[in-house]
């Protein structure tokens, strides 16, 4: 059978988008023409129920951190939930400027079913201390492509925290698009928090853009949704810039997550660092693509990737792919992956000072996302997830 | 408090024998060292009382306050008491000491039916207990054990028998890799915990532990069986004579 000719009941829905398939290099753990089970229709508009977004809004982990909060429902901005934030060097309007068209499977999909968006820009050398929330929310039953795109840009000079949520009920398809620009010595701390709801389908695309001097903290959290692929890019366009892309994944079930992260030195004197603490339980499976292309010109490039796996059950997997491309001499590069079970022996003196079993797994897990969460510099944020991921284990086997 | 009777256990793994008949009954307040030479069966004794995996209990069984010490999680274990300074105490990575403490005394309190210590109470108790065993602030902010010294991870099993109060605390080991001022300062450390109420097995293989932590009785383990038990004028007699010659006598 040609998988190539012959088109899945979901693409015939999507209307000529091919779904990438196995046989594509960047997709080959992931392939979307089967995990992709039925059409996903494009989102018919539908009022939510003002207390189902309530409701979902109160599941967000953030709710006890001071921040500016911009709700989207359904694919559409929603005034209401909304809190703007006060700060004039804050500018936020609707819709985002779309970017170009791309042949990205998820772009093209974002490109044909994008209903909304937000555009979020910080001012050349405004500094905003609370942190700014994008809360994506799906409420629908009926199974559906929701699908928005972003656009963040932080002034030269100029710093935020921006965090995007993901929450939701139901068998949806989600997929976010966001660009993220830095200019020149700006700073942005980015968290994302994919915990969509344990039906739906999680794709996402983040490109991101450094100038001189620029200062990138990113941190993902993925332990939501049946199926999640997220796509990064990370260009340095300026020297002396500075990235460091971390995430964490939690999963359990038959949960499918997969990131593809590609770091490109496209100038000198640039350092990145990507660091995911994974970790799977059941059947889960974990996957971690990380590319690092360092150009021509690009000397003077330190580079370093790294993920490590904790396997909770002996059915769960992680595959991790990591990808070099260096075409200059004077480099530091590296990458490293390592996957294993809970150190028997930790488990053994914890639990010899009187900590049960679930317990001492739980402080063990934390301990061993906790490198990937230290990403993260704002502490109410920080605390908020590090809560979250201390939890997990304890809630899942109470039958969350 | 402790009643060891007719104790066999063998590597599960490796199905060989290593306790061969262990007998051993302590009462509260008092100490009893156990030496013995390496591979006798010292440590083997210390991680089946308090519930290591990978040993096999073919015979015997093991009381504490009359309960069946064998069947219970090594969680359990701890909450009903128990408590092994270990001979090779464990770096845990990402997990604070100080919460690692509070955690561990919590669980046991809870298991227990007690009241959760707050906060300010633990702080106190943990910085009192920590001067008297010379811990700095410094060690107490890192990750459990992460970076410490071979005598400041002794120091600090000691200190986690401190905040934990048990009532019968097994020493395995605890000399080894000590010079002479930690020793001291280790020592010190248990023999403040020495009460009516509280019963300790100290393992050691040098008689030198026991200057300074003067035991009531001293029990020879030797080919996973107890070969000779006496006062404590038994650990002098071993040192002059040597394991060898005091297994020959036995014979």
């Amino acid at each position: 059978m040609n998988v190539a000719v012959n088109k899945t009941p979901a693409e015939l829905a999507y209307g000529g988008i091919l779904l990438p398939h196995a046989r594509m290099e960047d997709w080959r753990w992931t392939n979307l023409r089967v995990l992709i089970d039925r059409p996903y229709p494009p989102r018919l508009p539908v009022d939510a129920r003002s207390e189902d977004v309530a409701r979902l809004l109160k599941a967000s982990p953030f709710t006890g951190v001071a921040r500016a909060r911009l709700v989207f429902v359904n694919g559409e901005f929603d005034a209401k939930h909304s809190t703007l934030p006060a700060s004039g060097d804050i500018e936020f309007s609707l819709p985002a400027r779309f970017a170009p068209a791309s042949d990205e499977p998820i772009i093209a999909m974002n490109q044909r079913f994008a209903t909304g968006g937000g555009y979020l820009r910080i001012k050349p050398h405004g500094n905003i201390d609370a942190p700014i929330e994008f809360v994506l929310i799906a409420t629908e039953d009926v199974p559906r492509t929701i699908a928005t795109r972003h656009v963040t840009e932080i002034g030269d000079g100029a710093s935020a925290t921006v965090i995007e949520t993901h929450l939701g009920h139901g068998a949806y398809l989600s997929n976010t698009v966001t660009e993220i620009r830095l200019g020149e010595g700006a700073r942005l701390d980015r968290v994302k928090a994919e915990i969509e709801s344990a039906k739906a389908i999680h794709l996402s695309h983040a490109h991101m853009t450094l100038g001189r001097d620029a200062v990138l903290r990113d941190f993902t959290l993925t332990t939501g949704a049946r199926v999640s692929r997220q796509n990064g890019t990370c260009e340095f366009r300026g020297q002396g810039a500075d990235a460091r892309i971390s995430g964490s994944y939690l999963l359990s079930g038959k949960q499918h997550a997969d990131t593809r992260l590609v770091v490109d030195h496209c100038v000198p004197h640039c350092i990145s660092r990507e660091l995911f603490k994974c970790v799977m339980d059941e059947d889960a499976r974990g996957i971690f693509q990380g590319k690092v292309i360092v150009e021509r010109d690009a000397q003077k490039t330190d580079g370093k990737q790294s993920s490590h796996a904790l396997l909770l059950s002996s059915s769960a997997e992680f595959d991790a792919k990591p990808e070099l491309e260096i075409y200059a001499d004077d480099v530091v590069c590296g990458h490293g992956a390592t996957s294993g079970n809970i150190d028997e022996n930790h488990l053994f003196y914890l639990r010899s000072r009187g900590i049960p079993e679930a317990r001492a797994k739980s402080m063990l897990i934390a301990a061993f996302v906790g490198e990937a969460f230290e990403t993260i510099s704002h502490d109410g944020v920080r605390e908020a997830l590090t809560d979250l991921a201390g939890n997990w284990l304890t809630s899942r086997r109470s039958g969350k | 408090m402790l009643e060891i009777k007719n104790l066999h256990v063998k590597l599960a793994e490796e199905n060989r024998a290593i306790l061969n008949g262990v007998s051993l009954a302590v009462k509260a307040g008092e100490v009893h060292a156990i030496m013995g030479p390496n591979g006798s069966g010292k440590s083997t004794l210390s991680y089946v009382l308090s519930g290591r995996e990978g040993y096999e209990v073919t015979q015997g069984e093991v009381l504490l306050r009359g309960e069946d010490v064998l069947a219970m999680e090594p969680d359990e274990r701890a909450a009903k008491g128990m408590f092994l300074a270990f001979q090779y105490p464990i770096e845990i990575p990402g997990v604070a000491t100080m919460q690692f403490l509070k955690v561990a005394l919590n669980a046991q309190r809870k298991a227990r039916g007690e009241k959760e210590i707050s906060t300010p109470d633990f702080m106190r108790l943990v910085k009192d207990r920590a001067n008297k065993l010379g811990i700095s602030q410094d060690m107490l902010k890192r990750p459990v054990n992460v970076g410490f010294s071979g005598g400041e991870k002794k120091r600090a099993e000691i200190l986690q028998m401190a905040v934990l109060e048990p009532s019968l605390c097994i020493l395995d080991e605890t000399d080894s890799g000590l010079d002479i001022d930690a020793l001291r300062i280790v020592a010190d450390g248990v023999n403040a915990l020495r009460s009516h109420d509280r019963a300790m097995i100290v393992i050691t293989h040098y008689q030198r532990l026991l200057n300074y932590i003067i035991p009531d009785f001293v029990h020879v383990l030797s080919n996973g069986r107890i070969v000779k038990s006496g006062g404590k004028e038994l650990a002098l007699e071993l040192e002059a004579k040597g394991y060898a010659g005091l297994a020959r006598e036995a014979a």
